[in-house]
């Protein structure tokens, strides 16, 4: 099939035309349509690695449409080994994103139908070729999250406390409203500063042409680099959570319903990553390795101050979303080591993020759909009432920490690897560091939820999963296992395409560059 | 006199429209609503034959000049008018049963003046041009005389006035700044100049005359009159009113810039770079507190035209052509936003943003009409909006204003961020009122129109691009 790629892509746009046409009342209907859609994507995206060559490498599955041909802006689909993997993690989110919002209450035909919109973008971009579309599919997958999260998503319940309480009440942080509009804002200023470097891309080409496999081909000015990579690592890492413009990310996770945070926080945090790995490492090469040191600082700062940040909060949510605040930082640590080791190792932390943070969303969704409550101090000894759910939140504890046999070790122990050889190897101290605090908070979340004596009174008749409740851990909870046992699943693709970048770089020393 | 026919065909089909449904009226027991639907009609008949008919010449000495550059913004108007119309028909047989001839023959003569703007390439035919367009439009400002609460001063005449006012004073700048000109140069003349380069004078006459238009075009520092006239004019007219004689100003504007003084561009080329910058900056921070959501549009509108001057600024052919591009585009978002929120203050009793409440639920298809608008206005990707945006920074950029296009980009977040505080009432917020709200058919079928052209030029914008480029494209060839 000539077409794999699009269909990939199109399927869930087309599940989502389908969508208006079904009455708002037939709620089975919309949901199967729903599952439909995202199940020929993952299907497709599985189909994909299938048909993907390692030993030949590269991109491959071309597929091309003309937009605007006179701009130079074609529909180019193909894939390398990162967008296989990140494919695949896609497809896994979606279709388990889908079974895990079954129960939503309210306008459901609206809700998933911004999903599948959201998911297509998210499909588009991990095998856009054009850096136009690039940009285009991007923007569909950030835009729908302000819907998303400021009608189906939830208020923050724990008082505000601190000094900036009065700010808290002003603004009324923490609701879903305010975490919406910060999180499109922030996300939209990112945006801008990637729409302004691709116009320097475009206009410095020579060619008049967003295609990526050009613009790979071109030589940039040395200032014109250095003018390209900051705005790329900043634009596309507001996305990936770079401090200090994370601060939508602990907001809109926390306020968003559970499938958005499983597709934000699992998939499209690393749309972000991805973008500065795919556009920024690979088309302004010599710019990124000057700025690799910084990038790497910030990213280690992301790893301890994400972390410790995790590990005051009061709120099992928010917990959660700087934890993935401190995994970003561990991808973007392994970005900027400039190595195999690290690039690997940051493509599969994106995977192995995105799979354990699903699972997170997904549970903490189940725990707060019975709760009824974010707050930490409320719960306890929920294990007894629910244990399905207090097991596999314990395994995602245990891969979020980085315990060998889990996916997140293979990561993590990968990007450290990758830092300690690169220029800077004392980024690996604190990045060690970040993932021992990591520890402490999960743990310690993990055994004020879920841990201790048998909860008493509203709680004691809480709910275990039931029937579609089941995909998300199941599914997410044996593949943060599979890939932990056997890295080489996802590895071999990923590598191959890590390779086949690193030897584009220019082997230029730092030195003859100097200062931008 | 067949050359003349051939030019002004159109021109002649819209005022002979415009007795027609005069002298309807004046022999009896027509309906409003059908003068309404006449009127619409013949304005799609006369768009109909612009494609059929040969139209393109030029009058004695010049004068007059038509080719694709007129026939893009004749159509414009034409299609302008036909919305506007069908936005009106309802409420003005609701509201003013008894002079509903008066408001489309008000609104044929201002189309007409509309559409000899483009092609004059003389003084006195611009001048005549640019009144016929504006003086109608004092009175339809003012149409709703008897609207609003009760025991409150009523809207409607400050409208008319603040409107007349500074249109006055707008014409007085500019016929000062064209005395100034044409003493010293002797001729009417658009491209007249005096040899050697203009002197102080009459440098000072250009950016008074400059300054006069960008009245009609509402920027900023020319722009009081417009969040008010918006607020107190009726909302089917101010759907008209933010887009056709803003285009009109436009065509103008160009007229004027790039064909009569294109060799000057040193003396207005900062100047309408002044009024861009201006412009996006006022109209995007003002919009921000606005409540009532025609103010707020009203606002949106004067960043917009910040946008648009970007691309005339540019002073090239691509820049023009997507000036043009983002005009036409903006025909549709605008005309549509306004008649989806017409439509719902129609049944909410008011403007106000809490209005809109629930209005997704109370009707999803108008809600979704106006978040298609909204998201186009605010630029974002498979609306017209974006590409629209996108186009005139890319001009300007090529052009070497980068500086306006990073102030124009960054300004937009912030636009986005007032659009989505009325999609939030939209969508988000629950209202006090659950009654479904229904638009009228011809209503209905302007929106559809606005919202079909909105998506469809969002997805495969190239058509538009085209036809805009070979506008711009003759009219900088001198056709």
């Amino acid at each position: 099939m000539s077409h794999l790629l699009a269909i990939t892509v199109a399927a869930p746009a087309i599940a989502a035309a389908v969508l208006l046409a079904i009455p708002a009342t037939a709620r089975t209907a919309i949901r199967v349509v729903s599952l439909v859609g995202a199940t020929v994507s993952f299907l497709g995206s599985l189909q994909v690695a299938a048909l993907y060559d390692r030993g030949q490498g590269g991109l491959q599955l071309l597929d091309s449409f003309p937009v605007v041909p006179s701009m130079g802006i074609y529909l180019k689909l193909a894939v390398d080994g990162w967008g296989v993997a990140l494919l695949i993690l896609t497809g896994v989110i979606i279709v388990t994103g889908v079974l895990a919002s079954w129960s939503v209450g309210k306008r459901d035909k609206e809700f998933f139908l911004l999903l599948l919109v959201l998911v297509a973008g998210v499909f588009g971009v991990f095998v856009a070729q054009d850096l136009f579309v690039f940009f285009l599919f991007y923007e569909i997958a950030v835009l729908p999250m302000y819907l998303l999260i400021g009608i189906w998503g939830s208020s923050h319940q724990v008082p505000a406390g601190g000094p900036f309480k009065f700010v808290w009440k002003r603004f009324e942080v923490g609701s879903k409203e305010y975490a919406a509009m910060k999180l499109t804002l922030m996300l939209l200023v990112g945006s801008a500063a990637i729409l302004v470097a691709m116009f320097l891309l475009w206009g410095h080409s020579g060619a008049r042409t967003f295609d990526l496999q050009v613009l790979e081909g071109t030589k940039f000015p040395i200032h014109i680099q250095h003018l390209v990579f900051p705005l790329v690592w900043l634009g596309f890492g507001s996305l990936a959570g770079v401090f200090p413009f994370h601060t939508w990310s602990p907001d809109g996770h926390a306020s968003a319903p559970t499938a958005v945070s499983m597709l934000h926080a699992g998939v499209l945090m690393k749309l972000g990553a991805f973008g500065v790995l795919r556009i920024g490492m690979v088309l302004v090469p010599d710019a990124a390795q000057w700025w690799a040191p910084i990038v790497g600082a910030v990213a280690v700062i992301n790893v301890l101050y994400g972390a410790l940040c995790a590990a005051s909060q009061k709120d099992l949510k928010y917990i959660v979303a700087y934890s993935s605040v401190s995994h970003m930082g561990v991808v973007m640590l392994g970005v900027a080591t400039v190595n195999a080791a690290g690039w690997n190792g940051a493509v599969y932390q994106m995977v192995a993020h995105g799979i354990m943070t699903g699972l997170f969303f997904a549970l903490v969704g189940l725990v707060y759909e019975r709760a009824h409550t974010r707050a930490i101090a409320k719960m306890g000894g929920f294990a007894h009432v629910m244990p399905v759910v207090a097991g596999f939140f314990t395994l995602a504890c245990l891969s979020s920490l980085g315990l060998p046999g889990t996916a997140g070790f293979v990561a993590e122990f990968m990007v450290f690897a990758g830092a300690a050889k690169g220029a800077s190897a004392w980024w690996a101290i604190p990045g060690v560091l970040g993932a021992f605090v990591t520890a402490v908070y999960v743990l310690r979340a993990c055994k004020a939820i879920f841990w201790g004596p048998a909860p008493q009174g509203e709680y004691a008749q809480l709910q275990d999963v039931q029937r579609t409740e089941w995909a998300a851990p199941l599914v997410l909870g044996s593949l943060l296992v599979v890939f932990g046992f056997w890295p080489r699943l996802l590895l071999d693709f990923i590598d191959v395409a890590s390779q086949g970048y690193l030897t584009r770089l220019p082997a230029l020393a730092l030195a003859q560059l100097g200062a931008p | 006199m067949n050359a003349w026919l051939q030019i002004f065909a159109l021109d002649f089909l819209v005022a002979g429209a415009a007795l027609v449904v005069l002298g309807l009226d004046a022999v009896g027991s027509v309906s409003g609503r059908v003068l309404g639907w006449l009127t619409a009609g013949l304005l799609g008949a006369t768009l109909a034959a612009s494609f059929v008919l040969e139209l393109s010449g030029t009058a004695p000495h010049g004068v007059y000049v038509s080719g694709a550059w007129v026939l893009f913004f004749k159509r414009l108007f034409l299609i302008a008018g036909i919305l506007a119309v069908l936005g009106s028909i309802d409420w003005l047989a609701e509201r003013t049963p008894r002079r509903q001839a008066e408001y489309y023959a008000l609104m044929l003569f201002s189309l007409s003046g509309m559409m000899l703007l483009p092609g004059a390439r003389d003084w006195v035919l611009l001048l005549v041009a640019f009144e016929l367009m504006g003086v109608p439009l004092y009175v339809l400002a003012a149409y709703a005389k008897t609207d609003g609460p009760a025991g409150e001063p009523k809207l409607g005449p400050e409208a008319g006035l603040k409107l007349f006012v500074t249109g006055s004073a707008s014409s007085a700048f500019t016929l000062f700044g064209l005395a100034l000109v044409i003493g010293t140069t002797g001729e009417t003349r658009l491209s007249a100049l005096p040899e050697g380069g203009p002197s102080p004078l009459a440098a000072v006459g250009m950016l008074l005359v400059l300054g006069g238009m960008s009245f009609k075009l509402g920027a900023v520092p020319f722009h009081m009159w417009v969040p008010d006239t918006y607020q107190g004019a009726p909302t089917p007219f101010v759907a008209f009113l933010s887009v056709a004689p803003k285009a009109g100003g436009l065509a103008a504007l160009s007229v004027v810039l790039l064909s009569g003084w294109a060799p000057q561009a040193t003396i207005w080329a900062p100047a309408v770079v002044a009024l861009s910058a201006a412009s996006m900056v006022v109209g995007n921070v003002f919009a921000v507190p606005q409540t009532d959501v025609r103010r707020l549009l009203g606002f949106s509108g004067i960043a917009q035209i910040g946008y648009v001057l970007i691309a005339l600024g540019a002073g090239t052919t691509e820049g023009l052509a997507m000036a043009l591009f983002f005009i036409a585009t903006y025909v549709f978002t605008n005309v549509g936003a306004f008649l989806v929120v017409h439509a719902a203050a129609q049944r909410s009793g008011g403007h106000e943003l809490s209005n809109l409440a629930g209005l997704s639920r109370r009707s999803p298809w108008l809600g979704a009409a106006l978040l298609v608008f909204l998201l186009s206005l605010a630029g974002i990707p498979f609306v017209v909006g974006f590409w629209a945006k996108l186009f005139v920074f890319l001009a300007a950029w090529r052009a070497g204003l980068t500086g306006l296009v990073v102030a124009g980009v960054v300004l937009a977040v912030l636009g986005l961020f007032y659009y989505l505080s009325v999609a939030r009432s939209t969508f988000m917020a629950d209202g006090t009122q659950a009654e479904p709200v229904r638009a009228s058919p011809a209503l209905s079928a302007a929106i559809a129109v606005c919202l079909v052209a909105v998506l469809g030029l969002g997805l495969w914008p190239a058509p538009l691009v085209e036809v805009a480029s070979r506008a711009a494209t003759a009219f900088m060839q001198g056709q």
